[in-house]
Formats: C-alpha cells, structure tokens, sequence
C-alpha cells in the first residue's frame, strides 16, 4: 500500500471513504496520504471504516480538511505541542459541539491515529475541567464516585502535599 | 459520559502536568482516573520535596529495614493502613530540596535540628527511593547518605541518565569513587555527571580518571570545584 508523502497526490485526487454504518465521503486525496491509517480504508468497494459512523467522520474529515496545509509535526514535537495550551478559534469552534460528540471524535482521533486531533480534543478536555471541583467534574462528565469515604480520606492525607499548587 | 481508553484520559491529564493541584482535584473524581493520575502527579515532585506532607507521605514508603535505621530516634510511624499506591515508583528526579523537606519535618516534629536524626532519615529515605523508584533518571548525593548500601543500590540502578554528587570527602570518597567506576565502566545510561565540592587522593583521581578514558556514554562532565590531594601538594581543579 502507498503510504507516500502529501506531496504524491494531485490537488484535484479523490477517494471514497465509508463509515460504519455505510455513508460514504469522497475526500481530497491528500488528507488520506497524510494519515496513515484514513489511507488504508481506501480503494476497496465494500471497505469501510468500522468503529466510526457517518456523523463522527464527517466531523473528523472536515477538521482534517481545514489542516489540510498545516505543516507536519514530528515526534519530537509533541512536548511542546502539548504544553501549549491555547487553541486557535476555528478549532474551539469546531469542538463546541455536545460532549458526545466531543468523546466520540477523541475516540475516532485515537483509533484512526490522527495525533493533530486527538491532541485538541484532550486539550479540550482539559480545558473543561479547569477550575472546577471534583465533584463539579463529576456532575459535568456524569461520574459516579466509586471511592469508599476511607479511601477518599487515605487518598486526600497521602497527596495533600499537591493539594495547594 | 462515552468511556475513552485510558491512554486518551493519560493525555487529557498529562496536560495539567505539574499543576498539581489540577491533578489532585481530577484524582478525587474517581478510582479510574486516580490509577492514571498517580504516576503523572509523582512524576517530577520537583519543589514538593521540600513539603513536610510530601516527607511524611515519603516515610510511609519504608521497608522494615529502612524504618529500622530510624529505630533509635523514636520515630512514630502512624498507624496508617498501607499506601494505596507505590507512589514512589514513578518519581523520575530526586533534587537536593529532599534535604530541605528533611529538616522541615524535622524541625515541625522535634522544634530542634538534629544532625544525626537528619542523616539518618536521609539516609533511609534515599535507600527507600533508590529501591523503589523505577523510572529514576536524575539523582543528587552528597556525603551524608554516601553508604556502602546507597551506592550499592545505585550501582544495580539501570535507570539512571544524570548523577550528582556533591560534598563528598573522608572515609567516603574511596567507596564512592569506586562505585562511580565501576557504573561508568557498566552503564549504558548514564549520560551526565557532576562531581562538586569534594576532596578526591590521587588514587581515587587515577581511578576515576580511567573509567572516564573507557566509558563511551557520557555526554556532559562536570568537575567543577574539587579538591585533589597529589600527596603533599594540593591542587584545585577546575
């Protein structure tokens, strides 16, 4: 298979994707040269995508659509990009979408390894857990506390040291 | 909330990587997210070493033997259950703000400083921190804790990429020179070392200077400020 450089696929190039659950997208050749694991689902009449449904790849494609020119990262990147916290308004944007949908492209990002992605989404996470309580992020995120209070308690006296800053 | 694997919450958390007070409140959501949190949070303690909280946290860590070496300064270890995790597993670097968090505690248990109680925590506290720490990557040493069981534990270390030592002079320095020796003749990790402050014979100099000549890993030396004694003549180099 043809894992070739972005630069390997004309402007005008396409090939058809199809989702989990059948919907197939037509997309510019070059953002599935890009990412390895997109390029693998071509080509094949009946092949699709599984774990993925139409809504969450369309979703996926039109992000990597609108990166399609941003500059590959490498590996040695990553640190940095990760400790840099701010995300561009087209991306904030992208991502106010319900928190669902929010989880389900995570999960897309991390099965399809789109690591561009995958990363905002976690910032976007992260994000939304900033300055909130425990408890508030439990109500945000619909978790359950499975601590026993003792644990809790045990927890809180080995770790107070973090509590602080 | 959709389930993601726990390599995507390992991203989400790791970055609020040293905003421990962030991690602390995310570990409190549920056990799921304490289990991945743990090894972020005691990841790089950093300044925290200096907390009395995080020394008291520390001490619980002990095996009977490390806990036996403080036996005779009646030390009250509280009747905690065991730790819920092995907290020290994932610290990656050991500064010398451990010697300060000492003394705090030191100084809130007793009100008075004792050298020889200091010691002796150090001492059990990096023969703890030694044996349990599997990622260690920086450690820092000076001659108080310079034993014949640290510097064993550190030779089996196979983690380790930086060692300083400082202060290092007396009986210590022909123990300690060897040990160097023989880590820099086996290691194939240790990528940078710093030997500072001390007082080094001819002898353990010729010793030291021979492994260096055979190790092909280290990257940075740094000799700076030691003592050599060539037997009547003392020579400082720099």
């Amino acid at each position: 298979m043809d894992n070739g450089t972005s630069n390997s696929a004309s402007e005008n190039e396409t090939i058809t994707l199809k989702s989990c659950d059948g919907i197939e997208f037509h997309i510019d050749a070059r953002i599935a040269n890009r990412y390895t694991l997109l390029n693998n689902w071509n080509g094949g009449e009946s092949a699709c995508i599984p774990n993925v449904n139409g809504k969450v790849l369309e979703k996926v494609l039109e992000w990597c659509e609108h990166h399609i020119n941003d500059p590959q990262l490498n590996c040695g990147d990553d640190d940095s990009r990760r400790r840099n916290t701010i995300i561009e308004e087209w991306d904030e944007n992208f991502l106010s979408c319900d928190q669902d949908m929010l989880f389900e492209i995570i999960l897309a990002a991390n099965y399809l390894e789109i690591k561009p992605l995958l990363d905002l989404g976690c910032k976007t996470v992260a994000n939304m857990m900033k300055s909130k309580s425990p408890e508030e992020i439990r109500s945000a995120f619909n978790i359950d506390n499975d601590y026993t209070p003792e644990e809790e308690e045990q927890f809180r006296k080995e770790n107070e040291w973090a509590e602080d800053y | 909330m959709i389930p993601l694997p726990n390599e995507c919450y390992y991203q989400i958390f790791n970055n609020f990587q040293h905003d421990y007070k962030r991690l602390f409140s995310c570990a409190l959501v549920n056990r799921q997210w304490c289990r991945i949190i743990i090894p972020i949070l005691w990841n790089e303690p950093e300044k925290h070493f200096k907390d009395i909280r995080f020394i008291s946290t520390l001490l619980l860590m002990l095996n009977t033997e490390e806990r036996a070496i403080l036996i005779p300064f009646n030390i009250i270890f509280p009747s905690h259950p065991k730790p819920l995790f092995e907290y020290t597993n994932y610290i990656t670097s050991i500064n010398n703000d451990l010697d300060d968090g000492i003394e705090n505690w030191l100084c809130y248990k007793t009100c008075a400083r004792q050298r020889e109680f200091e010691n002796a925590i150090k001492y059990s506290l990096t023969a703890m921190l030694l044996r349990t720490s599997k990622n260690l990557k920086n450690l820092c040493i000076n001659k108080i804790i310079c034993t014949q069981i640290i510097s064993e534990n550190l030779y089996e270390n196979t983690t380790i990429t930086s060692i300083f030592l400082y202060d290092i002079n007396g009986n210590f320095i022909t123990n300690v020179i060897n040990v160097l020796a023989k880590i820099l003749y086996k290691s194939t990790t240790l990528t940078s070392l710093r030997l500072k402050s001390s007082l080094l014979k001819n002898r353990e100099f010729k010793t030291l200077l021979e492994a260096l000549d055979k190790n092909t890993v280290l990257r940075s030396l740094d000799l700076l400020n030691n003592q050599i004694d060539f037997e009547e003549r003392k020579e400082e180099k720099h």
